[in-house]
């Protein structure tokens, strides 16, 4: 019987698996695939490209049957065509010269008649990402743009975003495309077309303004996931164009801001009138505000300082306006939708947008999803918080929905325990407590020590309940000793520190009321092994030994009791004794005195014989502190500086405990549905909204200003000599392995000015390095050369690269490579200027700053930035001084430079400039510490009494230093950091072509061609990049102006953690067109690497 | 903007990587996540996960991890429900997904990926679209392939539904039975606390139909009590207005089995049944008795009954039996009792004893019950269906109506 059923079931999973592509999972490589793919049939070609497919799935690389697949793209067969796609998608990266052989099907692809045809052709040709067909596939999407099918229309619209990697440089005519597609009558291109819109051109939102209304109107009909995107659009549009709503949850948020700011004294209630405000602040007694639009809107965060005089509020709107009410209209249904995503989109629309009164109506969909989404509570929950936080009311009568069920993970459970204890009020009070004490008795104890906190923040912030959660906690650290006594049980301390944290936190904000709950807990001590509550209560029990009648009462005894068990404690119950027994001595009374004394001194004495060095140490320190009782018989010293020590031991040990700060204040809070929020980082490409009525303005403000710039360079710049580059640093030495006769006639061709550091030439065979210098070398043409490497480096092959022989045969040879080795500082270095402030804003105070190469004293978290300031009015301008407006920054950068990150300053104070006369220019060296590298840090900029906000924009390229490494660490190291640790990206070089035209006027032809462009792209990098040139490879070649080859290698290292990270640039094609260039950065902190990266590509371009 | 796809197999074997954009992504970073989910297998691990290089969004889904990465700001919400999506697909496809037969049928899930996913964006993810993008592998093709070795899965034409304006429909449906059928699906939920009291008790709906009708059928939908409904959700066919102004639903379905709405009504008074636990400990012994019987009758009969709870921690032995049904202890430390429906001459109850770990007298940690029932025939929110209205077709349809309800998170605190 039971071997009848397992054959049933054998013969089940047999029949299942017939007639599937089983087999060929099972075992790809079985059958001969090239003489598959050869095959004339186009089943066999099916049954390769499946085999293929296969060694994809399970991570084999296949890139070299690029040739073999790529020729049978010309099938008629669609099923071959589209399984040629799936390959070519995987691969094209890497396998370029073969993706290239299929550009002509795809083009004939393109007018077939089968719209599918057309589609796939489209998606396939832009998602391979040539650089050399980009033009091509331009033209390609324009026509599939007016394409009479929807879906090819759709997929031009996809290519769009595929083509702006590529072509970046042609926004324009890509935004004309997209302002077609948005114009489109089909649901399903519009929503593409947003995503393209996303993608292309996020910041051109005037382009909206004529499809607003329309865009609102469909965005019910389109598909879920264009519904996002389009939402966010429409959302930011709206802002940009009208503002605020006046009486919105986040106007409001900024209004009670206000309010404080400007009366601090006077109650709040007395001024909040709106429904907004009410649902704000209500409830949130205790909860700071949290400013929302200092968080969503980028504009102003940290505009708003205490200190503030007067400050510009956000342009403001109606919630009558059409715009806010069409967006409010068209998005509420969306509440309904089946995918979270949209209900969350729709939901931050209403947040941001909505009057305040209307918010209420996201809470229930949202509440839903908990429910009916299980896979996306966890993000909901994240969002929910920040809403709850800001506006508790909103959640208060939704508590149920927050408790726990037994099948929640555990971070689902830490999330709705804050949420509870954020919305519980008077009313809903009882309920969740109940509710807590339930969950005291659950199995995982992480999360019931978790409740215990959640209730002492609940009895903190309600206090009526204060004294019943102080009877439930104490009764709860009674029963917790019964079970952790009888077995030891490591979550079961972790419930009961925590209680008794918990009761810690409910005491101090009345101790003298709840005496008789320390007396308890100190009873307690007895009983309890664990060594952190011990201490804990220890602590409670110093604190407050004087306060109340009782306590003082039954001091003495307990002191006497921590005398005797000293010797039996561990470190840091002695230590809490200690400072303890002294806390008892300083607040007690004159009769008790003596008897004290004596406790005290025999367990200082103890101390001063531990084994323990901090002990021993302490009780040295507090021997000192306290010499009457260290040392009874010694009376003499005890006469002038007794006063003295009496007050520094007050202030030691009797100081009063600071109010617990509010972190709230440094809580980031990035827009709801974002995943930074989830993550609670800025994600890279995170960005907040617009800047409320600034649509107008938005397409001026990136202009850099170049001509300022330009002007103001001869003041700043010693080094900057106004020499031409050609000049500098164009002088090498040359030097072959072969033999030293060579260096004589590199030095005869190229004598120019001598330079004291005279960079060499190393000549070395490439099959040597094959490594890594032959990576750059094209394989197919490598495999051609025939003529043994050995003649290459002879000295007539090396001599004629040397003259540059006119007549040189084509015969590739790139296989050979020079090396010229420059030091760092043979480049000029030409830092760009950026503007920090502009005259006509700042009463006629120019600023601008350019990034340093120096290395900050202080700290290797900072950056050192140079300003250049400038008197541009006629008369003297006094007090110029720069500040930091973040708020953690100003508070503690005035005083603490010390190691150690969390105390760095944002800004390394920097001195005053008393005046600065007209046309006077003066330099400033700045020390930075930048929080993350692609948010800009507001300073303020002081002159003559005034404030100027400015925005310092980091540049990440100088979140590095110079690591200084020969060739072979740098290869060592690069072999480590490989796979996830490396990241390339490819790009073109133009710079050189103006240089050679420059140089074909005014030198003769000797100068090398290769040598210039190498130079060209070194100082370009160096100049904009705080890195160190590792080698430069030059090809031997005997074309002249074939730069295949060519590889330059820079090394730096991360300011923040020191990490290296290692740059590798390798050159493709002729120096007299446009270079393609491969970026590579090797490091071990990759998402640093990556945006390193793209900025390297970005100065480079 | 999603990089890369990966299915995950059981093991943390990567069964099929789909790269989405330039941007590749080594699967080096699957065996980091695997690392992960191995550190984290107490606690669920989060579905964002930050790993040093990427954002990574997780599904899970009966032994198949779906695992999307991204570097740069997106919704993440979008990607775990574009993950769902293609978990459902898949299922659909395939009948249910497991190791075997992902595997099995990698050619399609890879086309269906294809599909719905164009430069990291969703590109098509409306099933009825993607069968005919991707033929669904079905017993005819698989003797096709056996037979002649040779069967193509992708459709040779555009579907029509990509330019329609419902398209979620088919343009023509062939062999329409011309029948429609509207069902009710409900779970309670409920959470009785430790003294015994209904905390919480509310009912989630779905209403699922399935549709065989010809043509471009409009359909109406009311309620005798829609007030009831506390919150809904809808298949993208249904119409906002109607709802809006008059609670009614007005939709082209899809052809085919669909869920139309989902709902939830708060505040429920009673619970079908009771389940009443007890347990008290002394000196090392637990004494354990629950007694489960029919609080309030639905009318219908109430069947596949079964209480579930974890062993508390700490337990060296566990004697545990009932007077109806049978109690397994798993391997996992779970107790399985399972009653069916309960009999009409005697009440179930479940009755043994614990006993603690040496040195432990009592017990701290509390079991959590929970209870599975199944009600066919009947709706416990009360939630009626007026009347069905099918407007556009040649004749007049076969309508079915059918309602049911099982116990969703039902949790009795012990």
């Amino acid at each position: 019987m039971f071997g009848m059923r397992a054959s049933g079931a054998a013969a089940s999973w047999v029949v299942g698996r017939m007639g599937t592509d089983a087999h060929l999972y099972d075992d790809p490589e079985d059958a001969a695939i090239p003489a598959l793919l050869d095959s004339r049939f186009d089943g066999d070609k099916v049954d390769a490209l499946k085999r293929l497919l296969a060694l994809i799935a399970q991570g084999v690389d296949l890139g070299c049957w690029a040739a073999q697949v790529v020729k049978n793209v010309a099938a008629q067969s669609l099923e071959v065509k589209k399984l040629v796609y799936l390959y070519l998608l995987h691969y094209a990266e890497t396998r370029q010269n073969e993706a290239l052989l299929s550009i002509n099907i795809f083009q004939k692809d393109l007018s077939d008649i089968n719209p599918l045809v057309r589609a796939w052709a489209l998606r396939t040709m832009a998602g391979i990402r040539l650089h050399v067909v980009a033009p091509l596939v331009l033209v390609a999407v324009k026509k599939c743009a007016r394409d009479p099918s929807p879906y090819v229309r759709k997929c031009a619209a996809y290519a769009l975003c595929k083509l702006y990697d590529l072509l970046p440089e042609e926004n324009t005519t890509l935004e004309e495309i997209v302002d077609v597609l948005l114009g489109d009558s089909s649901f399903g291109v519009v929503g593409a077309a947003a995503v393209a819109f996303k993608s292309v051109c996020p910041n051109c939102l005037a382009l909206i303004a004529k499809h607003f209304q329309r865009l609102c109107e469909t965005l019910p009909d389109i598909e879920e996931w264009y519904q996002i995107t389009l939402i966010e659009i429409l959302l930011r549009y709206v802002i940009a164009k009208h503002g605020l709503v006046k009486d919105s949850v986040m106007f409001a948020s900024g209004l009670s801001l206000e309010t404080q700011a400007g009366r601090d004294s006077v109650p709040v209630s007395n001024i909040s009138s709106t429904q907004a405000e009410t649902i704000v602040k209500g409830g949130s007694g205790t909860m700071p505000n949290i400013m929302l639009f200092r968080h969503y809107i980028e504009e102003y965060s940290g505009a708003f300082d205490r200190d503030e005089d007067k400050f510009s509020f956000p342009s403001v709107t109606s919630s009558t306006n059409d715009d806010v009410v069409i967006l409010l209209k068209c998005t509420s249904p969306l509440l309904w939708s089946q995918n979270s995503a949209v209900i969350l989109a729709a939901a931050s629309v209403h947040w941001i947008m909505a009057p305040a009164e209307e918010v209420k109506r996201i809470v229930g969909p949202i509440l839903f999803t908990l429910r009916s989404s299980p896979d996306a509570t966890y993000v909901m929950l994240g969002n929910i918080l920040v809403f709850a936080k800001t506006a508790p009311l909103l959640f208060s009568s939704y508590f149920e929905d927050f408790f726990i069920c037994a099948s929640d993970p555990y971070q689902t459970r830490a999330l709705k325990l804050e949420i509870l204890t954020t919305i519980a009020t008077e009313s809903s009070i009882p309920a969740i407590l109940e509710e807590f004490q339930d969950y005291i008795k659950d199995p995982n104890r992480r999360f019931v020590a978790d409740t215990v906190a959640a209730i002492a923040l609940c009895a903190l912030k309600l206090p009526s309940i204060t004294s019943s959660c102080l009877e439930g906690l104490l009764a709860l650290v009674l029963y917790e000793l019964s079970i952790t006594n009888s077995v030891h049980l490591n979550e079961e301390d972790a419930v009961l520190v925590q209680a008794i944290l918990s009761i810690k936190e409910i005491v101090k904000i009345d101790a003298a009321s709840h005496e008789k709950v320390i007396i308890r807990l100190v009873r307690c001590l007895d009983t309890i092994m664990e060594p952190a509550a011990r201490s804990l209560i220890i602590w409670i029990f110093g604190e407050y030994s004087s306060t109340g009648n009782l306590i003082p009462k039954i001091a003495p005894v307990v002191l006497k009791y921590l005398a005797w068990s000293f010797a039996a404690e561990v470190l840091e119950t002695k230590l809490q004794i200690l400072n303890a027994s002294v806390k008892v001595i300083i607040h007690s009374a004159e009769d008790q005195l003596e008897e004290f004394k004596r406790t005290v001194a025999y367990v200082i004495q103890l101390a001063a014989c531990d084994m323990n060095y901090d002990v021993r140490d302490r009780a040295r320190f507090l021997s000192g502190l306290l010499p009457c009782c260290a040392n009874e018989n010694d009376s003499s010293c005890r006469s002038q500086n007794v006063d003295v020590i009496k007050e520094l031991a007050d202030h030691i040990f009797g100081g009063k405990i600071p109010p617990p700060s509010n972190s709230d204040s440094n809580y980031r809070i990035y827009l709801p549905g974002s995943l930074s929020q989830v993550v609670l980082h800025a994600a890279p490409g995170y960005a907040p909204l617009p800047k409320p009525q600034s649509m107008i303005l938005i397409h001026k403000t990136v202009e850099p200003t170049r001509g300022v710039a330009d002007s103001s360079e001869g003041t700043n710049s010693d080094a900057e000599s106004g020499s031409s580059r050609d000049e500098s640093g164009s002088v090498y030495d040359s030097e072959s392995e072969a033999g030293s006769d060579s260096n004589d006639e590199g030095h005869n061709l190229h004598r120019q000015k001598e330079n004291q550091e005279a960079p060499l030439i190393h000549m070395y065979d490439g099959n040597v390095d094959q490594a890594y210098a032959g990576r750059a070398v094209d394989e197919n043409l490598a495999s051609l050369i025939s003529t043994d490497l050995t003649e290459l480096m002879s000295k007539s092959a090396l001599e004629s690269w040397l003259d540059e022989a006119p007549a040189a045969p084509l015969v590739p040879v790139q296989t050979s490579c020079a090396r010229v080795s420059f030091t760092t500082r043979s480049f000029e270095r030409k830092p760009k200027l950026h503007r920090l402030l502009d005259p006509s804003d700042s009463g006629g105070l120019s600023v601008l700053y350019a990034f340093s190469s120096e290395v900050s004293v202080k700290s290797r978290l900072l950056v050192c930035v140079d300003l250049f300031v400038e008197n541009v009015t006629t008369e003297q301008l006094a007090d110029i001084t720069i500040k930091s407006e973040e708020a953690s920054g100003s508070k503690s950068g005035m005083d603490q430079t010390s190691e150690g990150s969390a105390s760095i300053p944002t800004l390394v104070p920097v001195e005053e400039i008393q005046s600065l006369a007209p046309e006077q220019r003066a330099k400033m060296l700045l020390q930075v510490h930048f929080h993350h590298h692609l948010l800009p840090l507001k300073l303020s900029v002081f002159c003559n009494g005034k404030r100027h906000p400015a925005k310092l924009h980091p540049d990440i390229a100088y979140f590095v230093r110079p690591l200084p490494m020969d060739l072979n660490a740098f290869l060592c190291k690069e072999n480590q950091l490989r796979g996830m640790f490396e990241y390339a990206r490819r790009c073109t070089f133009k710079d050189h072509l103006q240089k050679h035209e420059q140089t074909e006027e005014s030198t003769d032809d000797n100068t090398d061609k290769n040598l210039l462009v190498a130079q060209t792209l070194a100082s370009k990098v160096l100049s904009n990049a705080n890195v160190h040139l590792v080698s430069m490879d030059m090809p031997v070649t005997f074309s002249i102006d074939d730069a295949s080859g060519l590889c330059w290698r820079f090394s730096s290292e991360i300011l923040s953690t020191s990490n290296p990270c290692l740059i590798t640039i390798v050159a493709d094609g002729h120096t007299s067109e446009p270079l393609d260039l491969t970026v590579k950065v090797n490091s071990e902190d990759t998402a640093f690497g990556l945006n390193l990266l793209n900025r390297i590509v970005a100065i480079i371009e | 903007m999603l990089q890369c796809v990966f299915l995950l197999s059981d093991s943390g074997e990567v069964m099929v990587e789909k790269q989405m954009t330039a941007h590749r992504v080594d699967r080096a970073i699957c065996g980091w996540f695997w690392e992960y989910v191995l550190a984290h297998a107490a606690g669920d691990p989060s579905k964002v996960v930050v790993s040093p290089t990427h954002y990574l969004f997780r599904v899970y889904r009966s032994g198949v991890t779906f695992l999307a990465c991204t570097q740069v700001e997106m919704p993440p919400l979008m990607a775990i429900e574009f993950l769902s999506r293609v978990a459902d697909v898949l299922t659909d496809y395939l009948g249910d997904i497991n190791e075997d037969t992902i595997k099995d049928n990698f050619v399609i899930v890879y086309q269906i990926l294809d599909e719905m996913m164009d430069n990291g964006f969703p590109l098509t993810t409306e099933p009825n679209i993607l069968k005919e993008l991707v033929a669904q592998p079905n017993m005819v093709s698989k003797m096709l392939n056996v037979m002649t070795g040779k069967s193509s899965t992708i459709g040779s034409k555009l579907p029509d539904a990509t330019a329609s304006f419902v398209p979620w429909r088919t343009t023509i449906v062939k062999d329409a039975s011309n029948e429609v059928y509207v069902n009710i699906v409900e779970e309670l939920d409920a959470c009785v606390n430790r003294e015994g009291v209904l905390v919480k008790c509310e009912a989630c709906g779905e209403i699922e139909v399935n549709s065989s009708l010809p043509g471009l059928p409009e359909l109406t939908l009311s309620f005798a009590n829609p007030t009831i409904i506390n919150d809904v959700r809808f298949h993208p066919c249904v119409r906002f207005r109607p709802w809006e102004s008059n609670q009614i639903l007005s939709f082209v379905p899809p052809d085919g089995q669909f869920k139309l709405m989902s709902y939830r009504v708060k505040k429920l008074k009673t619970t079908p049944i009771y389940v009443k636990p007890q347990l008290s400990s002394d000196s090392g012994n637990c004494r354990v008795h629950v007694m489960v019987g029919i609080r309030n009758d639905p009318g219908k009969p109430i069947d596949s009954i079964i209480v579930q709870f974890q062993l508390p921690p700490l337990i060296a032995s566990a004697d545990l039996t009932a007077n109806h049904g049978t109690v397994d202890i798993l391997a996992d430390q779970t107790c399985v009792w399972t009653i069916g429906h309960i009999p009409k001459d005697k009440a179930p109850s479940l009755s043994g004893n614990l006993r603690l770990e040496e040195g432990l007298a009592h017990l701290h940690a509390f079991p959590i019950f929970q209870v599975k029932f199944r009600i066919m025939g009947a709706a416990l929110s009360g939630l009626q269906i007026d009347k069905l209205d099918v407007k556009n077709t040649p004749s007049a349809p076969y309508k079915g109506f059918r309602a049911q309800t099982q116990a969703g998170r039902y949790e009795v605190r012990s």
